[in-house]
């Protein structure tokens, strides 16, 4: 049976530089997804469907990297992620480290709150998410600060708390109707 | 394999290339479509009686093998020789062939028992195909250079592969793989010309997609995709039998009878879209067989919950998608045509589907266009599709569990690497194994292949970095690469398939079919790697005359002495040289083409700004 290893592969492809952006968390997304396609179109397979099979192979990776970086770029937890990554940080050691009780209290608190939730009741579940909503805009915030700070310890733990809220968010959301 | 194309001598090298010929295929459970772009249009092909629809049915008697109409017109006289629906059974395991209700299964295989001996799910395919490339050379002279072949968007890995491998069988080059609503959305985007958001609702014969794309600036891009691959317009017929043989409280029948109640459930379920209620005469199925009616309400009621699995496959792709409206609902596949579908689906997202193009032939056309376009008649409404995979990749890790490595609905072609390491002292192979679904636990999952890595250097337990990369091409096909990274050791990759068939078994039956034929076989083989290395001298001289600066004179003169070699190579008459030698100065130029990709990637977003977009298009 294989061992997964800890960790992907290789030092992380700087998307920032792909998409020819500053490197920094504040990022347009209309612009970003502009440039995806404008890369995409330019790079993807199905421009070098007549092209000699180098060129076919090498499209197809490059064509890989741009959706990988997309992906990367567009979510702004991914993308706090990604920036941690170019600060050769470990994402996997990082997810272990222990968060502060305070933080962990609030978490709970809330996620009784989500399951005390009467199903029918829509004005708390729309309360409870615009809280999420409030404690996700603010710790985004304080990654940014850290990260402009260059204080990469503080970023990597409010990219912790990200994913946590992320989860709880989720939850909160997982209760609503279609659309 | 590559196009034949004849220049004249002299001839100005830019001038406008013909253009070439490129078929759509709408490779259907029930029914078969093709169909080309002809003058700008999409042209359907009818067969010599006028139907576009080829019955998917091929029969395999002891006078011959029979293709479409006439084979279904044997289905009932001769069931076990005649295969319907074999799209169900592509890439799947002997044990879910064995319940698909032909009694006479091979032994040896995963193949049906026929008077010609046993006949595999990809061959029934390869004869369909064959049948409608037939159908579609002879209405035009220009030789058909590929195909693009249409696959419900829920296929995995597995029947994606035995697709390709049909048409393999079947001489066909193929293109790409298109999933069946993504193409749909084609046809009517190019149609229409509106971007937004889409969502395309496909019940087919035997399975059911769902799929959310998004069209912004030419390019289109599926958002997320799901559905059923054991539901379809076929589990709605068998409602109606059942419906039909309480009504008239029928006994045991034989396999013929079978058959005919089932054709006489389908013209019933037909007729049920404009009637509500219908008389069904069962004197045809069996002998003295009385009158009952059926009425739609009663049909209705007995598929609502084949109706609501698609509508908790719709509910869940919408989430996945993470959009917050529906701009369009296209309507694919005959089943659609059934008035409950029309109404659940306008009623769930509040909107009226679209339905100005046949839902039988939305997807053959849509497949023509992207055909068109990837044989490279290009023009300036050029689209660009992004699709993605439709079930998670995973490999199995310590206890039977999954752990994910390409995730659902991520965007194609994708490269994920994954290390690896050993678990023993010395240990120099590996196995990994895997799974593609979205369970946990891998026999909950379907397993698709074993690979085997083997020189490993011998190291101390844990000690080993294997670099395990799953690439996913642009068809939806998987591909493994592996290597030692602390001592850059390349481990072999062996592919077993878990299903379907080897790529040996491909070969053989290649071997068999081409045996009577096999002087033209080789004068095409060496026609067509003359023309491959013709494309790869012109295509490397136009590389070093615009980007030649990229190599140093070393890397130039190594790469010349290659072009020099394949030159030469092909003034003679030897295939194996030839391609050898086109295989050697195709690596040889990888360097100049990877320096170039380089450095048009970096020119691709130079003074970049959403005015400047619009005159970015052209490649």
């Amino acid at each position: 049976m294989p061992e997964v290893a800890e960790g992907f592969v290789g030092a992380p492809k700087d998307y920032f530089e792909l998409f020819q952006l500053e490197p920094k968390f504040d990022v347009d997304i209309d612009d970003l997804g502009e440039r995806f396609r404008t890369l995409q179109r330019r790079f993807h397979p199905d421009r070098y469907s007549s092209g000699s099979a180098a060129e076919q192979r090498l499209a197809a990776q490059v064509s890989a990297d741009i959706n990988a970086g997309y992906q990367a770029l567009k979510d702004p937890i991914a993308r706090a992620g990604h920036m941690l990554e170019l600060q050769a940080c470990d994402l996997r050691t990082l997810e272990r480290q222990p968060v502060s009780g305070d933080f962990l209290m609030q978490q709970m608190h809330f996620r009784e709150a989500v399951e005390l939730l009467d199903p029918s009741d829509d004005e708390g579940k729309s309360k409870l998410a615009a809280e999420a909503k409030a404690l996700m805009t603010a710790e985004l915030l304080s990654f940014q600060k850290a990260i402009e700070k260059r204080d990469y310890e503080l970023a990597g733990f409010a990219w912790v708390h990200l994913l946590y809220l992320q989860k709880l968010n989720k939850e909160v959301a997982g209760s609503s109707d279609l659309f | 394999m590559a196009l034949l194309q004849i220049s004249e001598p002299g001839a100005v090298a830019d001038q406008p290339a013909e253009r070439k010929l490129a078929l759509g295929i709408d490779l259907g459970t029930t029914n078969s479509l093709v169909a080309y772009v002809s003058g700008g249009d999409v042209k359907v092909l009818p067969d010599e009686q006028g139907n576009v629809c080829l019955p998917s049915v091929v029969h395999f008697g002891v006078n011959g093998t029979l293709v479409g109409s006439e084979a279904d017109a044997l289905a009932i006289s001769a069931p076990h020789d005649t295969i319907a629906s074999a799209k169900r059974y592509l890439g799947r395991s002997r044990a879910e062939l064995a319940s698909s209700g032909y009694t006479k299964l091979s032994e040896t295989g995963l193949a049906f028992e026929t008077s010609q001996g046993p006949v595999t799910p990809v061959e029934v395919s390869a004869q369909l195909l064959g049948a409608l490339r037939d159908r579609a050379q002879s209405s035009t002279s220009t030789p058909i250079a590929g195909v693009v072949i249409t696959v419900p968007a829920y296929f995995d890995d597995a029947q994606r592969l035995a697709t390709r491998q049909a048409a393999e069988l079947s001489g066909l080059n193929v293109l790409r793989l298109l999933n069946e609503p993504t193409a749909a959305a084609v046809a009517y985007g190019l149609d229409s010309g509106e971007e937004g958001v889409v969502v395309v609702y496909d019940l087919g014969g035997g399975t059911f997609d769902v799929s959310i794309l998004r069209l912004e600036r030419g390019v289109f891009e599926v958002l997320a995709t799901g559905g059923d691959s054991t539901l379809g317009g076929d589990d709605f017929d068998l409602r109606l039998v059942d419906i039909i043989r309480d009504q008239a409280a029928l006994g045991a029948l034989d396999a013929a009878e079978e058959r005919a109640l089932l054709s006489c459930a389908r013209s019933t379920k037909e007729a049920l879209t404009t009637a509500s209620e219908i008389e069904v005469k069962l004197d045809a199925v069996v002998s003295g067989g009385e009158t009952v009616v059926v009425t739609r309400q009663q049909f209705n009621s007995a598929c609502a919950d084949l109706v609501n699995r698609s509508l908790d496959a719709c509910r869940q792709c919408v989430a996945d998608a993470g959009v917050s409206h529906i701009d369009q609902i296209v309507l694919v596949g005959g089943s659609t045509r059934m008035p409950i579908i029309g109404e659940v689906v306008s009623t769930l997202f509040g909107k009226e589907p679209l339905n100005s193009i046949d839902p039988d032939r939305v997807v053959a056309m849509g497949a023509a266009r992207q055909a068109d376009l990837l044989i490279g008649n290009r023009d300036a409404q050029d689209l660009l599709l992004l699709d993605v995979i439709p079930l998670s990749l995973g490999v199995e890790t310590y206890g039977g569990l999954v752990e994910r490595i390409v995730p659902r609905n991520t965007t194609i072609p994708v490269a994920r690497a994954q290390e690896f390491t050993t678990a023993k002292d010395g240990q120099t192979g590996l196995i990994v194994h895997v799974v593609q679904g979205e369970r946990e636990r891998v026999e909950d999952c379907r397993s698709l292949a074993t690979f085997e890595l083997s020189g490993i250097p011998p190291m101390v337990a844990g000690a080993a970095r294997l670099e395990v990369t799953f690439q996913v091409d642009a068809d939806g096909l998987l591909e493994v690469r592996a290597k030692e990274a602390t001592t850059q050791v390349t481990a072999s990759v062996i592919v077993k398939p878990a299903f379907g068939l080897a790529e040996d078994d491909i070969a053989a039956m290649l071997r068999a079919g081409y045996e009577h034929a096999s002087e033209d076989m080789h004068a095409r083989q060496l026609a067509e790697a003359k023309v491959d290395a013709e494309q790869l001298i012109a295509g490397i001289q136009a590389a070093l005359t615009s980007d030649g600066d990229l190599l140093s004179d070393s890397e130039r003169e190594a790469l010349e002495t290659a072009v020099n070699g394949l030159v030469e190579a092909s003034q003679n008459n030897d295939i194996d040289d030839l391609r050898k030698s086109i295989d050697v100065t195709g690596r040889a130029s990888e360097l100049l083409a990877a320096r170039r990709m380089d450095r048009s990637i970096k020119s691709a977003l130079g003074g970049i700004s959403v005015a400047t977009l619009e005159g970015e298009a052209e490649s």
